[in-house]
């Protein structure tokens, strides 16, 4: 039998070429739509890391919610901005320089050094056995009330928060 | 075989995209393409288009763009409540159904506000 | 034997004949797979048509061959192939491209998890229902996307209001659905047309089933919620620059949304395969689709548009207090014990 790679490590590999590149394009693309685009598409990306940790449901929500809402709330104040009004980006300076490559390459020094020394006390890469969306609920309401309570406390005030700084003073 | 889904739901994306690749690209071959000055302009039922395209948008449904976001998470949460919900003890679930309750006010003034159209 | 790689041409072909006949291809390429996609969306273009025709008093198509006309929808996928695509003066061109493409991608994609009858589903995972509700949310965005791209007034307005109009009915849409994932207690769709076969969840959740109805026709665009499409007003909303290959993307991928919509009824509310075992199972399935489709094309002959701002605020206000009781509701039946007559 011809050994191939492990088809999640083919997909980790495409999963972040794809979420890189397209974060990196979110921030350099010259029209902002495009950005916003690219935006959507390395969000994607994330919710197929998701996936790919076992937690389909994860993924789901990171779609919908992001890709799904919060996308269009971007794309939406991105056409609220007209065109004469939208300030020139001098963008010389950004792509001349080699300052961003050189912070980089040291961060990556800094970080393959840390895991190298760290050594023996990683983590071995087993993911936790047999995790079922439907331990998701009981998790959520017996051990973690309090937070929910909070979080429809957050909820309700960013609500009213966004709605209330958004509508027009008469 | 007993495929891993999520591979059989890729599989089934990548046939759906070949199989309705031609559909773009056969017209490459097919079809005329010759930009016109006068075609190309956008369609306005014969007169001549003024002032920019993109130009009016509609604020007045804005504030339900911001409660469709948050309304998104509380759905979501309230699916994965929903899943075990006749496993669970009820004190249990009285933790979500206080949940839902208390968005209940919030929704009333977020609507309050949104349905007010001078506040947009 | 099959041997991996083959080295011999009658290992290929052996190969190829393993491959051919295992269940996965059938499922994904055959049923519930492209082909029968394709066919019934097909199916579908041209049954909207004699439907509405018959209700209007008119015949509807008849001269492209076959039984009533049954080849019109291949004789206009043709012509739409060989018309010129028109890229509208300054539009942008990967969008306008790209994004009916994306279209046929996202309604086609949830195809997946939908179950035709018991093994004919093409990826069983545990989250399918949130897998459909996460596809049919990038549509809003898409439109917007589309909207944009085509440098037009009439599209842009119609694109904004398609979006406002699509976003408002996403929340009485899930929020119905909770209903039948707490009746069902699994987000795997299998396990919810399993849950009813002794009774469908039309009975218990009724209001849900009123609610998801309404909302889809919402989501779909359809009469009487038509105003982003509304031809007097806006030519054809934000698909009034597409022509030729991009407007058969669109028109397929805009009926491939409907036969979506009606099998997630007939999955959810309607009991899914089961049936009398006269017939076999996917055959029930599709019926019921069909109806449901029936049911949803029907108004469009019937009924007059709905202004959009009156739209907007029905979905917000009454279709999510409406939902939101029948969750309470639901929760009512199940804690005291009213539905443990059927196994729930």
């Amino acid at each position: 039998m011809v050994s191939l790679a492990i088809p999640s490590d083919i997909a980790f590999v495409i999963l972040t070429v794809v979420t890189i590149t397209a974060a990196i394009m979110a921030l350099h693309a010259k029209e902002l739509i495009y950005g916003a685009v690219s935006l959507a598409v390395s969000f994607i990306g994330i919710a197929g890391f998701f996936a790919l940790l076992d937690a389909p449901y994860l993924a789901m929500l990171q779609i919908a919610i992001y890709v799904g809402a919060i996308v269009v709330l971007i794309l939406f104040t991105i056409m609220l901005v007209r065109r004469d009004q939208a300030p020139e980006i001098d963008e010389q300076t950004n792509s001349e320089s080699p300052v961003g490559l050189w912070l980089a390459g040291l961060l990556a020094l800094a970080i393959s050094g840390v895991v190298a020394l760290a050594g023996a006390s990683l983590p071995t890469g087993e993911p936790p056995a047999n995790l079922q969306v439907s331990d998701l609920g009981p998790v959520l309401t017996s051990q973690y009330p309090v937070p929910l309570i909070v979080l429809a406390l957050l909820l309700s005030a960013s609500l009213l928060g966004a709605l209330v700084l958004a509508k027009v003073e008469r | 075989m007993a495929l891993n889904p999520w591979l059989a739901i890729i599989i089934w994306g990548v046939i759906i995209i070949v199989m309705t690749g031609p559909m773009l690209t056969l017209p490459i071959f097919w079809s005329r393409r010759k930009p016109d000055p006068f075609r190309d302009m956008p369609f306005e039922s014969g007169q001549v288009p003024q002032g920019e395209a993109r130009h009016r948008l509609i604020m007045q449904y804005y504030p339900y763009l911001l409660m469709f976001v948050v309304f998104d998470v509380v759905g979501m949460f309230l699916f994965a409540w929903g899943i075990s919900f006749t496993k669970l003890p009820l004190e249990s679930s009285a933790f979500v159904i206080l949940f839902i309750v208390l968005l209940g006010a919030p929704l009333g003034y977020a609507l309050k506000l949104a349905l007010n159209k001078e506040n947009w | 034997m099959v041997v991996f790689p083959p080295t011999t041409p009658a290992e290929l072909v052996a190969l190829v004949i393993r491959i051919i006949t295992s269940h996965t291809f059938i499922t994904v390429v055959v049923f519930p797979g492209f082909i029968h996609l394709t066919v019934v969306v097909i199916f579908l273009t041209w049954y909207e048509r004699k439907l509405l025709a018959r209700i209007q008093l008119r015949i509807g198509p008849l001269y492209a061959g076959g039984p009533g006309g049954l080849f019109q929808p291949l004789a206009d996928g043709v012509k739409l192939i060989f018309k010129e695509v028109m890229i509208p003066y300054k539009a942008s061109k990967p969008l306008f491209l790209g994004i009916p493409v994306l279209l046929v991608f996202l309604s086609a994609l949830p195809f997946a998890v939908i179950p035709f009858g018991q093994h004919w589903v093409i990826a069983n995972i545990d989250v399918g229902l949130v897998f459909v509700f996460a596809m049919t949310s990038l549509f809003p965005s898409m439109i917007l996307l589309f909207a944009w791209a085509s440098n037009s007034k009439y599209p842009f307005l119609g694109g904004l209001r398609s979006l406002f109009q699509q976003v408002a009915y996403e929340i009485p849409m899930w929020i119905s659905t909770l209903s039948i994932v707490l009746l069902a207690g699994s987000l795997n769709l299998v396990d919810i047309v399993r849950a009813q076969q002794k009774i469908w969840f039309i009975v218990p959740a009724f209001l849900s089933f009123v609610v998801f109805f309404i909302s889809i026709m919402a989501e779909l665009e359809r009469l009487p919620f038509d105003l982003p499409e509304a031809e007097p007003e806006l030519v054809a909303g934000w698909y009034t620059e597409a022509s030729g290959a991009i407007f058969m993307l669109i028109f397929m991928g805009l009926y491939m949304k409907l036969y979506l919509m009606s099998s997630l009824v007939t999955v959810l509310f309607l009991g899914g395969w089961w049936g009398p075992t006269i017939l076999p199972q996917p055959v029930w399935f599709i019926l019921k689709s069909l109806i449901v489709a029936t049911f949803i094309i029907i108004p469009r002959g019937v009924y007059p548009r709905i202004r959009v701002d009156m739209l907007i605020k029905i979905g917000w206000t009454r279709l999510l207090i409406i939902a939101l009781a029948n969750v309470f509701l639901t929760i009512i039946l199940i804690g005291t014990g009213f539905m443990t007559a059927w196994g729930i």
